[in-house]
């Protein structure tokens, strides 16, 4: 009996150390990048090519201020040696407890491996009073849905690319020039759409939106937003803010409705039936981690917009 | 000249000033259709040209349209932002609930809705914030109906080696998967019987230390042991209780020890199992122990993929067995909830909880707990944002020494201000 408990345990043991060996052995060598959002691992995967792993928490097809805080979340953190995150409270409902789970002191906030991208972005709409929750979900340090603009995604590009460089300096040159190059990409990309938008007639270049998360992308387009399917940021639309929606989109013309992905889409498609127009689902964040996702993931959003403006 | 020093002038201004001078010039041009007239205090009068006007204007439009693309905040209250981002992050919420009982209400948790009328279950005020480097800290003040208390407050470290954690202070012990947590997190409006019946009606809390390490595996598992004052009739009845006899050893001290697991089964199914076990003395006798199991399971299935309305399905079932040794014999009753909860969108749920614990003749800590207790609970939920909850909630409670069943309906409205922690899953 005690001989079969001690060949069970060496069992156990020898398991466990395989395991543990293997654990250690993916990934070796590698810069260890989790992003929370697949726009950011994107962008991190592109800049850091064959010298990063990048794991991305949240799915493109999820909406990013309700990821469920899986203790799988815990075990990536665990072995990263950078985070990128969006900031801005966008992941503040379950991202905290993760870092705080996670024992790696690499990632903690402060820490070269903490990378907030937001600090790299031009932000709107940061409140410059007082704010509070009757305004809506609204969040303190500005909108925080800036990926959608990719002079943005530029920016964080370079940024990143200098963090990864710091964080990992024997291929820092590297990652400044992915960096610089994406971000060049990324800039004639919004240039060429710009251009591509400004043709429109001006009363093609007003969208509704379902939740305050375009700004940024209305912004970059050169297009007005004339008002949001949600009657304030996180609250959910009800009968008589509809009514307002429609009135509104006739009275200005507006036919086109936009929304990501993981938002309910019955309402706005509702509103576009009934305004004769078109409802753009918009993808909720690069769909791989393949060079170019990103820009790739901009393009389309830009070209189904574009096509049901004109 | 003039549009020289005006343009200096105007580029170290705050925006409320560029915007003030933009319509004091749009004014002035306003009154003077020819032009106007700007007078420096130590420069003659000139007159500015329509053109330099337009200039001016589209001057300081750009100046502010860039300041409100870059959208710093205003001075005054970038100031307070900088204070404010030293403090830590504040949070209250409040519990209060209207209840109606037919038949005795026989509510354990110290937060229950429990009589008959309206109810504040709690009014909790969250603190949370790094120290240093090195450790966080985290309190939860609880305000209830006769007084209050410190429910949690201790610091937690942040930058141990080895996938080491620990924390000190007063905390909810780490046993099973609803004792950790905090009642605005639970599926019911009250606690479960089994936690109540064998922790106390506040939960197992004490002051302690406790450490934690991450298993560097490719699955997350995490063992936890902590140890905690064994006393307290409210969070460790099945100990010393209400007695506070000091520390003479260390098996005068409460040893939590937890092992917890995630798989994630697929994309949309997780699981995660748990074993826990606490140890410590009772007060029957000189040496005597009681031990408590526990088992617990939390299956959760949330499509990541189409699914807008953040449509879920869980599922926790949590079973405990207590020892304990009173002199000349050893008492051993269990206990277990199951609970399922449907979120059928971001604003409803529902959810149904079936509860079954055991009872025995002669208990010295629960006398009329002489047989099973049951209790079944269904509950609807509202949330109209993520910051407030509607909670309806009905149950029916039998227990083998009475032939009387009570019955309750509770009405709970749930808000919360201040920042939103993050939970766990």
């Amino acid at each position: 009996m005690r001989e079969n408990i001690l060949k069970l345990s060496a069992s156990f043991v020898a398991a466990l150390i395989v395991l543990l060996a293997s654990s250690m052995a993916f990934g070796a060598g590698k810069l260890k990048v989790v992003a929370t959002l697949p726009d950011l691992g994107a962008i991190a995967a592109h800049v850091g090519g064959e010298h990063v792993e990048v794991a991305v928490l949240a799915r493109p097809t999820q909406d990013p201020h309700y990821v469920d805080a899986k203790p799988s979340h815990i075990v990536k953190l665990n072995q990263a040696d950078l985070l990128a995150l969006n900031g801005l409270e966008l992941e503040v409902g379950w991202l905290p407890g993760l870092v705080e789970r996670a024992r790696n002191p690499k990632i903690n906030p402060g820490a070269a491996g903490y990378f907030d991208a937001s600090t790299a972005a031009k932000l709107l709409q940061v409140p410059g009073t007082k704010i509070d929750r009757g305004m809506g979900d609204v969040h303190p340090g500005g909108n925080p849905h800036y990926l959608l603009d990719p002079r943005r995604g530029a920016d964080i590009a370079r940024a990143l690319a200098a963090r990864m460089g710091r964080v990992d300096a024997a291929h820092a040159a590297l990652y400044r020039a992915r960096g610089e190059e994406l971000a060049a990409r990324l800039d004639a990309l919004a240039a060429g759409q710009q251009a591509r938008f400004a043709a429109l007639p001006e009363s093609s270049r007003r969208v509704v939106s379902y939740h305050a998360s375009t700004i940024y992308l209305t912004q970059w387009l050169g297009l007005e937003e004339i008002i949001q399917v949600e009657p304030k940021p996180g609250i959910a639309p009800n009968p008589k803010h509809l009514a307002l929606v429609l009135t509104t989109m006739r009275s200005k013309s507006c036919s086109v409705i936009i929304q990501e992905t993981y938002y309910p889409q019955k309402s706005s498609a509702k509103l576009a039936e009934l305004a004769k127009g078109k409802l753009v689902i918009l993808e909720g964040g690069a769909s791989s981690l393949q060079p170019g996702a990103y820009e790739a993931r901009i393009t389309r959003l830009a070209d189904a917009l574009y096509a049901a403006l004109k | 000249m003039t549009r020289t020093l005006l343009t200096s002038s105007l580029a170290g201004l705050p925006i409320w000033a560029s915007v003030a001078c933009c319509a004091l010039v749009c004014g002035a041009q306003g009154a003077h259709a020819q032009g106007v007239t700007v007078q420096a205090a130590d420069q003659p009068a000139q007159e500015l040209t329509q053109q330099e006007l337009r200039a001016l204007e589209e001057a300081l439009g750009e100046d502010v349209a860039q300041r409100e693309e870059v959208a710093p905040p205003a001075p005054a209250s970038a100031g307070a932002r900088a204070i404010q981002q030293m403090n830590p992050d504040l949070s209250l919420i409040l519990d209060v609930a209207a209840a109606g009982f037919r038949g005795q209400p026989r509510q354990l948790g110290a937060h229950d809705p429990s009589r008959t009328g309206f109810n504040l279950q709690q009014l909790e005020l969250s603190a949370s914030s790094s120290v240093d480097p090195y450790f966080t800290f985290e309190a939860n003040i609880v305000f209830a109906q006769f007084g209050v208390e410190v429910e949690e407050a201790f610091a937690r470290t942040s930058a141990l080696p080895w996938n080491l954690q620990a924390r000190a202070g007063q905390f909810l012990t780490p046993f099973g998967r609803l004792n950790p947590t905090h009642p605005h997190s639970w599926m019911m409006l009250d606690q479960a019987l089994v936690n109540a019946k064998f922790f106390g009606a506040e939960g197992s809390r004490g002051l302690g230390a406790q450490a934690g390490w991450l298993a560097p595996l490719p699955w997350f598992l995490e063992l936890s042991a902590a140890v905690t004052m064994a006393d307290g009739a409210c969070c460790a009845r099945s100990f010393w209780g209400a007695q506070s006899p000091g520390v003479s050893r260390p098996r005068d001290l409460l040893l939590t020890t937890r092992l917890e697991q995630f798989f994630a089964l697929t994309d949309a199914l997780s699981l995660l199992a748990g074993a826990s076990a606490q140890f410590g003395p009772n007060p029957t006798g000189a040496r005597n122990r009681t031990e408590i199991y526990g088992g617990d399971l939390y299956l959760r299935f949330r499509p990541l993929q189409n699914n807008p309305n953040r449509r879920a399905l869980s599922v926790q079932v949590e079973a405990m067995q207590r020892r304990r040794q009173v002199p000349g014999d050893v008492l051993v009753d269990q206990g277990f909830y199951a609970h399922i909860l449907a979120e059928l969108s971001a604003l409803y749920e529902v959810g149904a909880r079936y509860e079954r614990v055991s009872g025995m003749p002669d208990d010295p800590l629960d006398p009329e707990w002489t047989g099973a207790r049951q209790r079944l609970s269904l509950q609807g939920t509202y949330r109209p944002s993520h910051f407030s909850r509607l909670r309806l909630q009905g149950m029916w409670d039998r227990v083998a020494w009475d032939d009387v069943d009570t019955f309750g309906l509770m009405l709970g409205l749930e808000v919360l201000v201040g920042p939103h922690g993050a939970h766990d899953f």
